[in-house]
């Protein structure tokens, strides 16, 4: 990434550190293994108040245990979609090899946070609304100030930690979770030294789904196996999702003098904006921002070894993608691998673009491309991967994100020189 | 009728503090540093103001502006059972 736009690059923003809560792990490790054999674990939403909704199908995070791993002054002035990040950011620091200790050793204000988020906390939200309803303003806890604002889990992290740099949210529709990326690089650029960045949301509580209901995108479908399936000619919308991922980035030579595996590199995004449900123009928009992207990058269409698609399973939406990547990509958008991991375990709003990262970047590692689970009959000229991971030597990957109000966003991560060590 | 005087005890503010704000302390710890800050044992602005909302509850009446700034667990008992002493 390059700030400045002047074409020299002093700082290249690292990506050392990844840490998911996921539908289908709690581990980025657990989360790779599911994801690189094409698991799906889209299932009936199980949630206790939610059963009566006419949405069936999500992508649940299970067995999460917050009481296990955040204090108790944290969990009770905080919603699950924080405690989620809280968890995440954990699981990312220890992954950098960074203790909280040691992320401020020089200084509090090397480290800064930034999340992005999509709806906030909801759960929290509705039951003290609930409250206020049913037994008066005085019984309305303090603490419903500041727990369902989607700021929330920025702050929470800082405070945790006590990491003190510069933090930030961004709202900016699902592809947010893109946009937060790049803006912690732009952070990083500037000067700071580490950034502690991700998004995770926890949509699945009887309040915020009926706030999706409306949705015309939201498949209401009721099988698991049919619901999301972007691509083909059954696409009836997106499942959504809980839980996301949050990434150490730090600058590069500093995450090498201190020891850090350089898992990736930052290497460039662009964002655009063409209109809620406005699916057609998503083509134009996406492909400009794919454009942005690679020219940030200084990277040749042809440089682009995989394509992780938004996929947003509505068949307008999903030729817009596909002619997309033609017109940013030419020929070669029609060769390029394209995958969807998000097919199995559904979109968690400005968390399915930080999932994606983190995919890119283990199946940059791997040598792997991770399947589309669900989808077999494609109906667009793209070479998506179903049923099986394909070996392929990665070096840079393409991830795209759009959001149901209207922003799409691209972003180019190259490989790390670390991830070969 | 009655002029029974009541009071909150270093207990129940033990008590309070861990259904408010989550903060656990031994209320015999909480007596013997009861003029260290709040900020010491964990306890935000916000959660003091959930203590201070969880008594107006239970006492029906409202408590002075200035219980909700107390810096410390003895000043705010004292604010607190002070009002309710005098019914003010």
């Amino acid at each position: 990434m390059n700030g400045s736009g002047s074409g020299i690059r002093t700082r290249r923003t690292a990506v050392t550190g990844i840490g998911v809560v996921a539908p289908n792990g709690l581990h980025a490790d657990t989360y790779w293994k599911s994801v690189k054999e094409g698991a799906s674990v889209l299932d009936r939403i199980t949630r206790e108040g939610c059963e009566h909704l006419p949405l069936r199908v999500a992508g649940e995070v299970r067995g999460f245990d917050p009481s296990a791993l955040i204090e108790e002054t944290f969990l009770v002035q905080t919603d699950l979609f924080t405690h989620f990040a809280l968890a995440a950011a954990d699981a990312a620091l220890q992954d950098a090899g960074l203790t909280k200790a040691a992320a401020v050793a020089d200084s509090p204000y090397s480290v800064g946070v930034v999340t992005a988020a999509g709806s906030g906390g909801g759960e929290f939200g509705q039951r003290e609304l609930q409250k206020l309803w049913g037994q008066g303003s005085r019984f309305v806890g303090p603490y419903q100030s500041i727990a369902w604002f989607y700021a929330a889990s920025t702050g929470q992290i800082s405070i945790r930690s006590g990491f003190k740099g510069p933090c930030g949210v961004v709202a900016s529709d699902e592809a947010g979770g893109l946009d937060a990326v790049a803006h912690a690089a732009r952070v990083v650029e500037r000067g700071t030294d580490v950034v502690v960045v991700g998004a995770a949301e926890a949509p699945l509580a009887p309040y915020s789904m009926v706030c999706q209901l409306g949705y015309p995108e939201l498949s209401t479908d009721e099988d698991p196996a049919t619901a999301y399936r972007p691509f083909t000619s059954a696409a009836r919308g997106f499942v959504p999702a809980e839980g996301g991922a949050v990434l150490i980035v730090e600058e590069a030579d500093r995450a090498h003098r201190r020891g850090a595996v350089v898992r990736a590199t930052v290497a460039g995004h662009a964002a655009t904006f063409t209109g809620a449900s406005h699916w057609d123009q998503s083509r134009e928009g996406l492909a400009h921002a794919i454009h942005g992207a690679l020219d940030e990058a200084g990277c040749a269409p042809e440089e682009i070894d995989v394509v992780f698609a938004d996929a947003m399973g509505v068949p307008e939406a999903d030729r817009a993608e596909a002619l997309a990547l033609v017109d940013a990509l030419g020929r070669h958008g029609t060769r390029v691998p394209v995958t969807a991991p998000k097919t199995g375990i559904g979109r968690s709003y400005c968390g399915a673009p930080l999932l994606d990262i983190a995919a890119a970047v283990l199946a940059m590692e791997h040598g792997q491309i991770p399947p589309t689970p669900n989808v077999f009959d494609i109906c667009h000229q793209i070479d998506l991967v179903t049923a099986t991971a394909r070996p392929a030597e990665l070096r840079t990957a393409l991830v795209l994100s759009r959001g149901l109000m209207g922003s799409n966003a691209a972003l180019v991560l190259r490989r790390g020189p670390g991830s070969t060590a | 009728m009655t002029t029974e005087v009541t009071q909150v005890t270093v207990e129940e503010l033990a008590t309070l503090m861990k259904k408010a704000a989550g903060v656990t302390v031994d209320p015999r710890d909480l007596e013997r540093r009861a003029d260290a800050p709040f900020a010491d044992f964990g306890l935000d602005s916000l959660g003091l103001l959930g203590i201070v909302g969880e008594l107006e509850n239970r006492y029906g009446r409202a408590l002075p502006t200035d219980a909700e700034r107390c810096k410390s667990p003895r000043a705010f008992l004292d604010v607190v059972n002070g009002a309710l002493a005098t019914g003010a």
